[in-house]
């Protein structure tokens, strides 16, 4: 038997192997999970010529240190600092040819707080309905510690332009692609009439990211709309990105790994571009929502879609031709 | 027949820029829970897109999609023009499962205060609980856990003021006039009044390797508990005995013999 390819990893804290989410969960009571940041984890796999929904790593709070037993092909993206291969320094957000047994070190920058790897052909992991992304609720997942050994479906030659003998590509991406924005663009949710004229002061006020932050909720510090109307509300599915008024001083935005049923009000829900935002903040981080409206979040999201898509198309060019 | 359907009402409210929530608002609950199950089946077996996926409730579907496949107000539309009574008539009974449940100490540190709120001794408040079959109404957070309707007490039963950190897996529970079984341990605020040893959660034949992620073979759509809305639960008292015979043993249906 040819021994297969696998990425070894070196060192590794709060690393999982993710994808974009267990889409047929929710339907069956679990929460659909997957990449916080989606963006990143899409533009990750496109970088290598994968599809969307290939398994990846989520690296969170700390970085990783990786060694491929093949040569193989990756990308970093996120909120990576620099990574590093064998010492030298190469650029995030792009393909990456790595040789067999060189040390790749990926660092988080100051500025987020995930990083996302992936690799050509991607790893050989469990699924649950479809998806490998983990569920902390039902134990299920692939988590990356030191010591794990990856299996990948595929290695890939080393990839070197001709003209500049190294890895330059250029797949139009923009250069503040990673910046964090401490603003988060938010829509009026289902149950903003219930707050009346205190919701505004949602809008109004400057939170601080605490230090839970998790798959499963944000929580941030400030003032807490109260609602107008008082009563016991139903068990209803909320919406990712839901923003709820929980007794307390603290707002619950909730991310992938939420329940998906609960019985707080929704005051406002984030965009779709929001959510892979919030998914970099750290605690301590102030921020502030503004209000947007459904139509303008769609616009911006498909904005970043179909930078994907020209990312994906430019990438499988340039490895087609220099195959 | 008069259709008391007309007195309905299907409201869309938008969730963000790739959710909407529907409610329907009836006179009677168990036509709006019917209709809120029929919809959100309807939405999850493909009519508009692959992207799209619904989370039935009580009175709300809670429908989700990728703006980049679909729009929100198609979705809409659609529902708009979905026909709210069809295959009403033609809803099969659901599974019943039988649950052997250890009640009170330590698997059910909240039963003596449930027995005082509703001013009965607990084993009445224990026959309540298994005289009748609990009908689950949805699937809820956290992991799929079973909520049904619950005792036929003569009051509300209030929420703790603060939750627990972590009730076990298995745990059985009440609050308002609801109940709740819960696959995996978690937090929770409801009153813990008992404990099956039966096994709910299953991940682990679910979870095949060897995929190709390029290829993404068909995914295995199947759910990881042994129940679903419409299906009915007889809780059994056992002794600790009981339980510790039928710790671990794969909850299921009823196979009528």
């Amino acid at each position: 038997m040819a021994d297969r390819p696998e990425l070894r990893v070196e060192s590794a804290t709060a690393c999982v192997v993710t994808d974009l989410g267990r889409v047929a969960g929710p339907a069956r009571g679990l929460a659909v999970n997957g990449a916080l940041d989606q963006f990143a984890a899409r533009a990750a796999n496109a970088l290598v010529g994968n599809a969307p929904t290939a398994p990846l790593m989520e690296a969170t709070g700390f970085g990783v240190t990786l060694r491929p037993s093949h040569d193989v092909l990756m990308s970093i993206t996120g909120a990576p600092a620099e990574p590093t291969v064998d010492g030298r320094s190469h650029p995030a957000w792009a393909p990456l040819s790595v040789r067999a047994g060189e040390k790749v070190r990926v660092g988080i920058s100051d500025a987020g707080l995930r990083a996302y790897v992936a690799v050509h052909g991607s790893f050989d992991v469990p699924r649950l309905m479809g998806s490998c992304a983990p569920d902390s609720m039902i134990g299920f997942g692939t988590h990356v510690t030191s010591g794990t050994s990856l299996s990948l479906f595929r290695s890939h030659p080393p990839l070197v332009n001709r003209r500049f003998g190294a890895t330059v590509f250029d797949f139009g991406i923009p250069r503040d692609v990673g910046r964090v924005s401490a603003v988060l663009d938010a829509v009026d949710g289902p149950d903003a009439a219930e707050f009346g004229p205190g919701l505004q002061r949602l809008y109004d006020s400057r939170y601080t990211v605490t230090p839970r932050i998790d798959h499963v909720g944000l929580r941030v510090a400030g003032h807490v709309p109260q609602r107008s109307i008082t009563g016991e509300v139903l068990s209803r599915g909320v919406p990712i990105g839901a923003v709820e008024a929980p007794a307390g001083d603290e707002l619950l935005v909730l991310m992938r790994g939420r329940g998906i049923t609960a019985g707080y009000p929704v005051l406002a829900v984030l965009t779709s571009r929001a959510l892979d935002n919030a998914a970099q903040l750290r605690p301590g981080q102030q921020i502030r929502f503004r209000r947007t409206t459904a139509a303008a979040a769609t616009a911006a999201y498909l904005e970043r879609r179909r930078l994907l898509d020209r990312i994906a198309l430019r990438a499988r060019t340039a490895f087609a031709e220099l195959r | 027949m008069t259709d008391t359907w007309t007195a309905t009402t299907v409201a869309i409210s938008p969730c963000g820029d790739a959710a909407l929530r529907v409610t329907v608002d009836g006179a009677d609950t168990d036509r709006v829970w019917a209709a809120v199950h029929r919809l959100a089946g309807w939405l999850n077996h493909g009519v508009i897109g692959p992207s799209v996926t619904a989370v039935p409730t009580y009175d709300a579907v809670l429908v989700e999609f990728d703006p980049y496949h679909t729009t929100g107000e198609l979705i809409a539309s659609h529902i708009r023009a979905w026909d709210t009574t069809a295959g009403e008539h033609e809803e099969s009974a659901g599974a019943v499962l039988d649950v052997p449940v250890l009640f009170g100490g330590e698997a059910g540190p909240d039963l003596e205060w449930v027995a005082e709120v509703v001013g009965r001794p607990v084993p009445e408040v224990i026959d309540l609980v298994c005289v009748k079959e609990h009908l689950i109404r949805c699937l809820g957070g956290p992991a799929a856990s079973a909520m049904m309707d619950g005792p036929d007490f003569d009051v509300p039963i209030p929420r703790l003021a603060t939750p627990r950190l972590r009730v076990p897996p298995g745990a059985v529970s009440v609050a308002g006039r609801q109940a709740v079984i819960g696959p995996v341990a978690a937090p929770s605020g409801w009153r813990q009044i008992g404990r099956t040893p039966l096994d709910i959660l299953r991940t682990d034949s679910h979870s095949g390797t060897g995929t190709h992620p390029d290829t993404d073979g068909h995914p295995d759509l199947d759910t990881v508990v042994p129940y679903r809305p419409g299906d009915r639960v007889r809780f059994l008292p056992i002794d600790e005995a009981g339980y510790a015979d039928l710790l671990g043993a794969a909850m299921g249906p009823r196979h009528d013999g």
